[in-house]
């Protein structure tokens, strides 16, 4: 029925199969957009989220969505700048992927504000000192890079494609994308950056602030880095999941062992970065505070030492020593298991830097603070996943996303 | 035109061009922000014209001056009178929520009369007419049947026009039931009656004092007139004079005090007893008040002295023994007692609610007379109630004068309690036991500035006993829990919408007295209880009426107070300056005149009993207060319910403090849910584990627990009340208990 | 800069809270809530969630029966200067909107509700929990709107809200010195109403620049360190993340002087 707007020389499910399943994701979404509803029409008492965990789920879900989005910029980056071109065959996916990923984050952004329809006052007000504006600026206009990144796509349709007006558009897209990909993977360098900058900057909070350099603090620098080293291992966890649901091969091995394989060196000296920080947070900037290391890790039910452990070892050290060797890369079980660790590791990053920072007591007289999210804020933060399977499967079916499928699974007549 | 994909599609995309670029979106997007910062929900105080009313704030004993801020007609703020005698611009975080109570949910705005069962929470309105004229018509039946005395009224005070008014009014009708909610006052009165021979109020110089010596007085934690004592405890600090506090639990005073001295509690009489052993034996007591104006204090003929008690049975072991002082302590301490320039020694525990054990505020007070320290400046003087009063002579008719013969119910002034006042503690026990021997049914009951119902230990008793009044008429301004239980509500104006008086603020050291004045007109169809009872009286004409020569409450009140009304009127508060504690020559009124040591005996040293036995109730329950919570008759507006610590009240669940060695003994942890009994009741308490209180002692504040009032306090904790009980005084009648013996398991 | 500015002295307005004196009686926190306008709901126990501008925290030092100590720490906006008390502080640099704002002639760190959006970053930022999100409507039922005041507006859901040393209070101040034509206002013509409420007389206000004022008396701010008091028995809280508060406690008790910061075991009892 829709087969003129499939893309031509590949095959797709029956549409009956195709709708069936944006049907069940569909009902996941609308749940989560009437959780959205009650929080913006009841309030953010809707929440589990109080005075001493104002930033909860929501936050740690947007910087985990945009560290994992990086895959986006770091492949334009490599692409357009660096030169790698085999990485055209992927970069596609990574745009939808950060597209969905940067869009989630904004809508995530207008339900966690106590007032909505003021949020564009971080706009019109806005205050240069402050982190959070810089986030706003640069990520609405990363947003604005990666919409016209995914347009020539949208544009390449069958059926768009047809219209001279829009054919002629999406060739000249192609022409400048070169452009648009350095300003995005510029704008994305910072606004990574200043997610980081987020936490770093707090010097009321002893376990999220770092020394830096000039207003910047190493966080800024470490979120960056972290997104682009585990970004791609979101693109490639995303491209391996299309892979096994639509039990076709869709990047080419060799695409895919590069940006492992750069992945992998970018995580691997991430890593070491992270533990030199780590290392000179402990020592000299937590203590010249009053604070262990031990104090930030002990006395409650959840946040032990185990947290470190995992975010730098399991998650850090042992993709990257995978991901960098050839043998690592070629081992099926292997790879999949270091880009899913990448995943959870950037993730845990973020959680850290968002609820462990609201969690961990200041002043000597009060005590941890543990939370738990209301279904509300588990119905919005699924919201998006929902949005982004819904936009991927339609992205997928009629959309050429992957441009080597057609040669990887020839249609047989 | 044809359209096609084409041009549908352009227009499309021109549209959304033109209308982003068009001020349309950005308009709509300020507007509606500028909304949100205007939401016709988020309320806009009115401005207007400000001016300040001063008056009194009569929500407890304290008597503190205000100063209400208003804006038209509305009030906006109460503050703290500054130069105000008692309270010099401080105030309580009571008085400072007084407004909520003002316009707050809990009013009662109209006379209400029950139409469903009792406590159900039906009522129909009735007009004042009516209301007045059917209890007038009842009060009418009563006496015809010769059975005035089986009317009786409950008053919060028995100071001050009001209370004297309904008194008066009781007197001429022919009953003698006129009861007061009990508190140390009354032990201290019957104190100074017994050792000095006066009717007298005490007054308390803490702020003048360097050395003061607390049995377990909160002095900030709401004793005597809080703001005052808060005050005094400052200028204590700042002067460098000492406080040493003698309780079982780590109090706020406790805390602040210079030091705290934990002792077994109802031992404080012996540790008294030993304090005085040191100095008698040491002979650091003032020679020329023991030697020339005390009596009883060598031996009599046939009668053992003070002195001669103390030596022979408060030896410093047997005493550490009973009350778990140190010997050491117990010495040093009771040398610099004595040794301090204006040392004082008080009691009455925490807020002074409970009256107390008449024999160890004996005890106390003669510390006071070792030392020599009564009507001094730093000591406790005896201050005469101001004497403004003064109304023409009563006549009782035949019928008044015959009920007024009766037996009051609570036994007040019989011959077992001579010199006791009130004894409310005993009226429900006395109600509930029935009409065995002399006592009678109580027919009508009036409560004006009371709760009694949510107040008395007990509150299972007292509310039987009112289940057993045919006819209880409120006179609350609030929906308390005894208006819920009341026949009739009669609703007073709040005090900051009437004229009263409040004589003689507690504990103050020169008669004074303080007026509450309208500081806004009244809300609703409120009338003050002096108004009603004119109007009663009125109704019941004859002697009854010819009693009350006033038109209203406000002329009574101006023409009793006399000269003094333009004083009360524009200071809010008049003081006898000219006062002055009668030197110790004229300061005795007692048969010897002189201050006369009691007879101790060899009871006396035991500590005071209360209800339970130990093996079924191994813990001992000890209510406690505090100025975080109110606990009398007023219920707590909601910013003071939010000032509560989230380990005394969370949700609607209440926190039973205990020392964690306790605790662990009955295998308890912080936040377990445990449920506590005591002899009077069982209810489920959470645990909070505190190092401050004495092990085997566990302790629930006073003030949660309401019933009654809005859901800012209602079903809020447990009232301490349910689950304790008063403990006769054998020599006043008071209520002696501090406590109760209780268990607590698992739950 | 208009004139009325260049011939006012720059102020630094400040609070001593003196612990000795303190009660823990809660006085301060109710006139902040009748004063300011201060919304309550019918459950106020979860005390993550209750607006309280004024808290007071009750500390022990952890010993047994019978050495247990507590101390009452009242605990307003500490107006933090920031890092070399430029005016930065915690909250006031990381605020996207300038919905909050640090006024350097009088030191004091404003809120500004319709300029707030909720991001609650500023919460995120300040170490003392002293702002409070508006998580609901705020209802005053029946009668009780009556009672607000017309110089503090009522904050709207959706935005943070804290101490603001009752600003208002200041500007009529002023307003009254100037209708007498004085540029200079009193020490007693401006005062908090915490201060004025307290019944033990424990907190002080004035001007931390004017020696003449009492709470420059009290802890005689070290101007070299950002105001560090040099009376050994005052101390700020966290003094070590240089926040630089302007509320001095002061405590002769030294278990409640180290509570007031954070430091290793066994460490000096010295702060650097
Ligand atoms: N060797 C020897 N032993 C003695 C004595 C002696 O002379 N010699 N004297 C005995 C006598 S008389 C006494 S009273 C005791 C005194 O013994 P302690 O009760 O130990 O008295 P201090 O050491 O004066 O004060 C105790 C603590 O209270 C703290 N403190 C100060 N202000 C406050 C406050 O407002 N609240 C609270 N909770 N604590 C505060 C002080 O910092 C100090 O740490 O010692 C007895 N023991
Ligand atoms: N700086 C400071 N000052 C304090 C205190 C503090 O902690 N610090 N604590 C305060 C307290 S709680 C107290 S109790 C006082 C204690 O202060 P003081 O009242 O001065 O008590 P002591 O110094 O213990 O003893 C007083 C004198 O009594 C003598 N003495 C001992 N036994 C006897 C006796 O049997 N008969 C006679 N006649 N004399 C005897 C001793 O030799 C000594 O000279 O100090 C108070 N002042
Ligand atoms: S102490 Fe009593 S009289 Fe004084 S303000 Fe508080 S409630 Fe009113
Ligand atoms: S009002 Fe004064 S004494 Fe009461 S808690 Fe506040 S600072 Fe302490
Ligand atoms: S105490 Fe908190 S809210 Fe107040 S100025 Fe400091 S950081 Fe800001
Ligand atoms: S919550 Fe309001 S004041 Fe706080 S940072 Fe966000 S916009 Fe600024
Ligand atoms: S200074 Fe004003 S706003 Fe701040 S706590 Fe005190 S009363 Fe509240
Ligand atoms: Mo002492």
């Amino acid at each position: 029925m829709d087969s003129a707007l499939i893309p031509e020389g590949v095959k797709r499910c029956p549409l009956w199969k195709f709708a069936l399943g944006i049907i069940i994701v569909g009902v996941v979404l609308l749940w989560g957009v009437y959780a959205m509803f009650l929080c913006w029409f009841k309030g953010l008492n809707q929440t589990n989220m109080n005075d001493a965990y104002g930033f909860a789920i929501w936050i740690w879900a947007d910087l985990a969505v945009i560290a994992l989005g990086g895959g986006a910029f770091f492949t334009g980056f490599l692409r357009y700048i660096v030169g790698k071109d085999e990485l055209k065959n992927i970069i596609n996916c990574t745009i939808v992927i950060g597209f969905i990923c940067y869009s989630s984050a904004l809508l995530i952004l207008a339900i966690d504000i106590g007032q909505p329809l003021r949020g564009w006052f971080i706009f019109w007000h806005a205050n240069v000192h402050s982190m959070l504006t810089e986030v706003a600026f640069c990520l609405s206009c990363y947003f604005a890079v990666l919409t016209i990144e995914y347009l020539p796509l949208i544009l390449e349709n069958r059926q768009t494609d047809k219209i001279p007006f829009f054919h002629n558009l999406s060739h000249n897209l192609h022409e400048v994308m070169a452009v648009f990909a350095a300003t995005g993977a510029f704008l994305s360098f910072f606004h990574q950056g200043s997610l980081g900058g987020v936490a770093g900057v707090l010097f009321g909070r002893p376990f999220a602030f770092r020394e830096g350099v000039l207003i910047w603090p190493w966080t800024f620098f470490l979120f960056t880095w972290s997104a682009a080293a585990y970004g791609p291992c979101f693109s490639l966890l995303v491209t391996r999941i299309i892979e096994k649901i639509t039990k076709k091969q869709l990047v080419k091995q060799n695409v895919i062992e590069l940006l492992a394989k750069i992945s992998g060196w970018m995580i691997a000296t991430y890593i070491v970065a992270k533990i030199i920080d780590t290392w000179y947070w402990a020592a000299v900037t937590a203590p010249s505070n009053g604070f262990t290391l031990l104090d930030f890790y002990s006395g409650n039910a959840l946040y032990g030492i185990w947290i470190l452990v995992l975010e730098i070892v399991i998650c850090g050290i042992v993709p990257a020593c995978i991901l960098i060797t050839e043998k690592g890369r070629k081992n099926k079980l292997a790879f999949t298991t270091a880009i899913i660790l990448g995943v959870v590791g950037v993730s845990l990053n973020r959680w850290v830097m968002v609820l462990q920072v609201m969690a961990v007591p200041v002043l000597p007289f009060e005590s941890w603070n543990l939370y738990y999210p209301s279904w509300q804020e588990v119905a919005t933060t699924v919201l998006p996943v929902a949005y982004g399977i819904i936009l991927i499967m339609i992205s997928y079916r009629y959309l050429p996303i992957f441009p080597q499928e057609k040669e990887l699974n020839p249609i047989e007549s | 035109m044809k359209i096609d994909r084409r041009s549908f599609l352009s227009l499309g995309v021109g549209a959304v061009a033109g209308l982003t670029l068009s001020p349309l979106p950005w308009k709509m997007m300020d507007d509606s922000s500028i909304w949100t910062q205007m939401w016709p929900w988020t309320p806009v105080p009115e401005d207007g014209e400000v001016s300040y009313v001063n008056s009194t704030c009569t929500l407890c004993p304290g008597g503190c001056g205000i100063l209400v801020r208003k804006v038209n007609e509305r009030a906006v703020k109460i503050e703290g009178l500054k130069g105000h005698p008692v309270n010099d611009g401080g105030i309580c975080i009571l008085g400072l929520s007084g407004l909520q109570l003002l316009y707050g949910p809990t009013r009662v705005k109209t006379p209400l009369k029950r139409v469903g069962k009792r406590g159900e929470g039906r009522w129909e309105k009735i007009s004042w007419d009516k209301a007045i004229s059917e209890v007038a018509e009842k009060l009418k039946n009563l006496r015809k049947e010769n059975k005035p005395h089986t009317v009786g009224c409950i008053s919060g005070s028995a100071n001050g026009t009001l209370p004297k008014l309904i008194e008066r009014f009781l007197t001429v009708y022919g009953s003698p039931n006129f009861m007061k909610i009990p508190s140390i006052q009354d032990s201290y009165e019957l104190t100074l009656h017994l050792t000095q021979g006066v009717q007298a109020l005490a007054g308390v110089d803490i702020e003048n004092s360097d050395f003061v010596l607390s049995f377990g007085s909160g002095i900030i934690d709401g004793w005597g007139s809080p703001v005052r004592m808060f005050k005094a405890n400052s200028a204590l600090k700042k002067s460098g004079g000492r406080l040493v506090q003698i309780e079982p639990r780590l109090s706020n005073t406790a805390a602040k005090a210079d030091r705290w001295i934990p002792i077994n509690p109802g031992t404080e009489a012996a540790l008294a007893l030993g304090l005085a052993h040191v100095i008698v034996k040491k002979s650091l007591y003032h020679k020329d008040f023991i030697e020339n104006y005390a009596s009883g204090f060598y031996d009599k003929t046939g009668d053992n002295g003070f002195k001669r008690f103390v030596l022979d049975e408060c030896g410093l072991d047997k005493i550490s023994k009973i009350t778990g002082v140190d010997k050491t302590v117990m010495e040093t301490l009771a040398k610099n007692f004595a040794k301090a320039k204006k040392p004082i020694a008080i009691s009455g525990r925490g807020q002074g609610k409970s009256p107390g054990s008449l024999n160890e505020f004996m005890a106390v007070h003669a510390l006071n007379a070792l030392v020599g320290n009564i009507n001094k400046k730093g000591g406790i003087s005896a201050v005469p109630e101001p004497d403004f009063i003064n109304w023409p002579e009563l006549e009782m008719d035949a019928i008044a004068a015959k009920g007024m013969q009766k037996e009051r119910l609570d036994g007040a002034g019989s011959n077992k309690f001579p010199d006791t006042g009130s004894l409310l503690n005993r009226f429900a026990q006395s109600i509930n036991s029935g009409e065995t021997g002399k006592k009678y049914p109580m027919e009508v009951l009036f409560v004006a500035g009371a709760n009694p119902c949510y107040t008395m230990p007990d509150t299972k008793t007292t509310k039987k006993a009112f289940g057993k009044i045919p006819f209880v008429v409120s006179f609350s301004p609030y929906m308390d829990e005894t208006a819920q239980n009341a026949d009739l509500i009669l609703p007073n104006h709040t005090c900051l919408e009437r004229y009263e008086d409040m004589p003689a603020p507690v504990g103050l050291t020169k008669p004074v007295i303080c007026l509450s004045k309208p500081v806004v007109s009244p809300l609703f169809d409120t009338k003050q209880t002096g108004d009603v009872i004119i109007a009663l009286a009125k109704a019941l004409s004859g002697n009854i009426s010819k009693a009350f020569v006033w038109d209203s409450y406000k002329t009574c009140l101006e023409k009793t107070l006399g000269s003094k009304w333009d004083v009360l009127v524009e200071d809010g508060i008049w003081v006898d300056n000219d006062f002055t504690a009668p030197a110790w020559e004229n300061a005795f009124d007692t048969p010897s005149a002189k201050f006369e040591f009691y007879a101790l005996k060899t009871d006396d040293i035991n500590p005071v009993k209360i209800e339970g036995d130990d093996n079924s109730y191994p813990l001992v329950l000890m209510p406690y207060d505090s100025v975080r919570l109110a606990n009398g008759f007023i219920g707590d507006p909601p910013f003071v319910v939010k000032t509560v610590s989230d380990t005394v009240l969370k949700g609607k669940d209440s926190f039973v403090e205990i020392n964690p060695e306790t605790a662990k003994s009955c295998g308890l942890s912080q936040g377990n849910y445990a449920v506590l009994s005591t002899p009077k009741g069982t209810a489920m308490v959470k645990i909070n584990l505190f190092e401050g209180i004495m092990p085997g002692i566990i302790a629930l504040p006073r003030g949660l627990g309401h019933t009654a009032y809005d859901k800012y306090l209602a079903n809020k904790g447990l009232n301490v009340n349910d689950l304790i009980g008063p403990v006769e005084d054998s020599v006043s009648g008071l209520d002696t208990a501090w406590g109760i013996r209780a268990k607590l398991s698992k739950a | 800069m208009n004139k009325e500015h260049k011939d006012t002295k720059t102020k630094k307005f400040g609070m001593v809270i003196d612990l000795d004196l303190c009660t823990g009686c809660g006085a301060c926190m109710v006139a902040c809530m009748a004063e300011n306008n201060v919304p309550f709901k019918e459950d106020e126990s979860n005390k993550l969630d209750s607006i309280t501008w004024m808290r007071v925290y009750k500390l022990t030092n952890g010993k047994s029966f019978p050495d247990t100590d507590i101390c009452y720490i009242p605990r307003p906006c500490q107006h933090c200067g920031g890092i070399g008390d430029h005016g930065h502080s915690p909250c006031v640099s990381v605020c996207p909107a300038t919905a909050t704002d640090y006024d350097h002639e009088t030191g004091i760190v404003s809120q500004i509700y319709t300029r707030c959006f909720g991001c609650r970053y500023c919460m995120a930022a300040c170490p003392y929990h002293a702002r409070y999100f508006n998580w609901w409507d705020p209802v005053w039922p029946g009668d009780m709107k009556e009672s607000l005041s017309p110089n503090v507006s009522p904050r709207m859901r959706g935005v943070v809200e804290k101490c603001s040393f009752c600003f208002h209070r200041y500007q009529q101040a002023k307003d009254r010195a100037y209708a007498n034509g004085r540029r200079e206002i009193e020490e007693n013509e401006y005062q908090t109403a915490c201060t004025q409420a307290c019944p033990a007389g424990a907190i002080t206000f004035g001007d931390l620049n004017n020696p003449e004022h009492q709470v420059h008396k009290l802890v005689n701010p070290d101007p070299k360190h950002c105001g560090r008091p040099k009376n050994p028995k005052a101390f700020r809280l966290l003094e070590r993340l240089q926040t630089n508060p302007k509320v001095y406690y002061i405590s002769s008790r030294e278990w409640v002087r180290r509570a007031g910061d954070n430091y290793i075991k066994n460490e000096s009892k010295q702060i650097a």
